[in-house]
């Protein structure tokens, strides 16, 4: 991910990485590109099988190495592609956002979204309105890994 | 000196021994008095020599259910001594298939709650010598003197807010039940902390999280720490990095925080067992206080059969994030 943190000429531009499910949210983000939709480049997307497949440490990594905010994106509730990986992640990912929060995130930091597979137009918009979030926020320095922190 | 509870102890010891002797159990987990008057450590016995060790006080803090997973390697059958956090323990092992229920022998103690030595100490503003105890009152003895506390003010910072001090599980109860609390300060230091601003809350935690040795003491006294490998020396791939850092230690106590989430029994032992005082039970009791406002009021260990809340879910679920 050290490529990925990038500064360009005005100093800082924020990394968002978004954990997006197979089925429903990459398609939407797949869906957005063959509709010719832009949204920001800072959102650096990673797949995963499901929203449920999504460990929670996965996040804390993500932090870690110089992510400035995490989205997790999955399915609506009652699509899932194995019935029941989105309703389970509703619960973890609640209480974990919480527990993140209470940690001292701000609550930007880290979000949940379902967007289905045809939804290219959310998914451009929700990427677009996370972005303008963290560029309000400004660099995320807390839980950062101290020996990623010259890596630019 | 502590003074035991001689009238109790005498019912315990009665109790075990006869079940050691006949042959229903190979070992008693049980207490003994440690290197200091003011520490009850786990006592192994195996026979009526051993026997005699056994102690109980108000210093028997010390979570016995947890040593089961070892010592069922060795031993056919166990009789353990419970009180109310220990049995709540014992259910959380038995639903996490760690022990067998048939092959282990719970006696149950309701508990009076434990003493803190370090609270008794400060309080004595002396080194103590001895503590005598009477109808909820400690008297404390030092060089200083005399000195004349309640007993309420003086326990472990896990006993304060205890809610079930007699065993939900046994197979004997040893003596009269105390019946169930109220905890009406459980949550105070959560809200505390929860409505301070994000960065003060980082701060306090960087703070209190700096501390951290990575002993992983808590994670050893820990009834739901039952894995037999855990994320911290796993090492393909490696989540817990060496290096001490914030970093790390954030890591290392969000997600043994996490994995204890809708699991946790909220016995403290993790705050007991810490060497530096880290205040582990807030985030443990953030994870509870959420999950019950969010998924309906679940207490960890009360019933084995109930299902945790996390590994289930209902379709209208609310969620702390926006669904739209």
């Amino acid at each position: 991910m050290s490529t990925a943190l990038n500064n360009n000429a005005d100093g800082w531009d924020p990394l968002i990485v978004a954990f997006c499910c197979n089925w429903c949210s990459y398609a939407g983000g797949d869906l957005a590109g063959t509709s010719r939709m832009s949204y920001p480049a800072n959102v650096k997307v990673i797949r995963v099988p499901c929203s449920g497949r999504l460990n929670p440490m996965f996040v804390l990594r993500a932090f870690q190495r110089g992510a400035d905010g995490v989205l997790v994106a999955g399915c609506h509730p009652g699509d899932c592609h194995y019935s029941t990986g989105n309703y389970h992640s509703r619960r973890r990912l609640s209480s974990f956002k919480r527990l993140v929060e209470f940690a001292g995130f701000e609550p930007e930091r880290f979000e949940v979204r379902w967007i289905s597979s045809s939804e290219g137009d959310k998914f451009a918009e929700e990427m677009e309105a996370i972005t303008g979030k963290i560029k309000a926020l400004g660099p995320n320095r807390k839980m950062r890994d101290a020996r990623w922190q010259n890596v630019t | 000196m502590a003074e035991r509870y001689l009238e109790e102890l005498t019912k315990i010891h009665d109790a075990v021994k006869q079940d050691l002797l006949g042959g229903r159990i190979n070992l008693l987990l049980g207490w003994e008095k440690g290197h200091y008057w003011w520490q009850s450590r786990p006592l192994f016995a195996e026979n009526e020599q051993d026997l005699e060790r056994l102690t109980w006080d108000s210093f028997c803090a010390v979570n016995l259910s947890r040593y089961l997973l070892e010592e069922l390697k060795d031993y056919q059958k166990i009789g353990v001594l419970v009180k109310g956090c220990d049995s709540r323990s014992f259910n959380r092992l038995l639903q996490d298939n760690m022990v067998a229920r048939q092959r282990v022998v719970l006696y149950g103690l309701p508990c009076p709650g434990m003493l803190d030595y370090e609270l008794l100490t400060a309080t004595a503003e002396a080194e103590l010598e001895s503590i005598a105890e009477q109808n909820g009152i400690v008297v404390l003895r030092s060089a200083a003197g005399e000195k004349t506390v309640e007993r309420e003010q003086l326990l472990l910072y896990k006993c304060r807010d205890c809610r079930y001090p007699d065993p939900v599980v046994y197979d004997q109860l040893l003596l009269a039940p105390r019946g169930e609390k109220e905890a009406p300060e459980r949550y105070k230091s959560v809200t505390k902390l929860e409505e301070m601003p994000a960065d003060e809350r980082y701060t306090h935690w960087e703070k209190e999280l700096s501390r951290c040795l990575r002993c992983y003491a808590c994670r050893q006294a820990c009834p739901y720490c039952s894995c037999r490998e855990c994320f911290v020396e796993q090492d393909k791939p490696r989540w817990q990095g060496r290096a001490y850092q914030e970093s790390e230690n954030f890591l290392f106590h969000l997600v043994r925080a996490y994995h204890g989430a809708g699991r946790c029994i909220d016995c403290g032992e993790c705050q007991r067992a810490c060497p530096v005082n880290i205040p582990l039970q807030e985030l443990n009791r953030k994870l509870i206080k959420d999950i019950n406002e969010l998924y309906g009021q679940f207490e960890a260990g009360l019933n084995a059969d109930l299902e945790p809340p996390l590994l289930t879910y209902k379709p209208d679920d609310p969620a702390a994030f926006s669904e739209k």
